[in-house]
């Protein structure tokens, strides 16, 4: 898009603007990455989870018993 | 944490069930939110958890105490929705019904009422960039274990975040239609209602019952 060169000294500064600018949406994008998981990872934890754990446990226990 | 007994003996099996199954438990949250990154739909995402926990108590003998549980879940997650979706494909590729089903792909605007930009730009990266980029960027995995768990070299792995990092800025700064963080969701998912009835004017075939963020316009902040 422009002429980067260090010949032009007003250039430089856009260009390390520009740099900084994409390291700090970089920063964002990682804190919505982790905000978006962290989202999902602190919802409680449905019941039918809990259920199936238990059941599956159950059935171990049971096969273990029977075999 | 690496106290736990040694789970090779068969007679050892007695002591594996409390210890696991507390650890199993406590684990659950980032089973749910790693699948909801890789699947989109919340529906299809607990289905996806929850096979991986049946599939990780059959095979807690193969777990080696000590080292990294979390991971060895998500690699086993991570399994099993890459072969349930070549499951799909093989089924009828071609039947927008079943593509319906088929994670990451046509179910994706039931997670648009709640999309952030970054998230909606997550979901056009390849799968092989989003998952590494969740893996290290949201799920707190080294690069080491992130490629364990992908089934590739370190290397890989970094490549991959980074490329992904690069794409998502991209993607990011060059839409003109997502100028800032701070628009609100609901905006996002009208546009992606708008664009599925340009694109599929049959969209009510491709969803499945949660029809609730169709027609109501609320703004939800």
């Amino acid at each position: 898009m422009q002429s980067a060169n260090a010949m032009v000294t007003e250039e430089d500064n856009p260009e390390r603007e520009k740099a900084r600018a994409i390291r700090a949406r970089q920063r964002a994008i990682g804190r919505e990455l982790r905000r978006m998981f962290d989202e999902v990872a602190q919802e409680p934890v449905p019941q039918d989870f809990l259920e199936l754990l238990n059941k599956i446990d159950e059935a171990g226990q049971a096969g273990k018993k029977a075999s | 944490m690496n106290a736990r007994p040694e789970m090779s003996s068969s007679s050892s099996r007695d002591e594996i069930p409390d210890d696991f199954k507390t650890e199993l438990l406590d684990l659950i949250p980032f089973l749910r939110a790693f699948a909801r990154s890789l699947c989109g739909n919340q529906e299809m995402a607990d289905d996806l958890a929850q096979e991986t926990l049946v599939k990780a108590w059959q095979s807690r003998e193969t777990f080696v105490a000590g080292t990294n549980l979390k991971a060895w879940l998500f690699t086993i997650l991570r399994n099993q929705f890459y072969s349930d979706r070549r499951r799909a494909w093989r089924r009828a590729p071609w039947d927008q019904e079943s593509a319906e089903r088929i994670p990451g792909t046509h179910d994706d605007q039931n997670w648009a009422a709640e999309l952030s930009d970054t998230a909606r730009a997550l979901r056009t990266l390849s799968d092989e960039q989003r998952e590494a980029l969740i893996l290290v960027g949201a799920g707190g995995f080294s690069y080491e274990d992130a490629a364990a768990i992908c089934h590739c070299a370190v290397g890989t792995v970094k490549s991959r975040v980074a490329r992904a990092r690069r794409a998502l800025i991209a993607i990011l700064d060059g839409d003109e239609k997502l100028p800032s963080d701070q628009r609100s969701a609901s905006d996002a998912a009208k546009e992606i209602m708008s664009e599925l009835d340009r694109l599929v004017p049959d969209r009510t075939m491709l969803r499945s019952h949660d029809g609730d963020n169709d027609s109501d316009d609320e703004e939800e902040t």
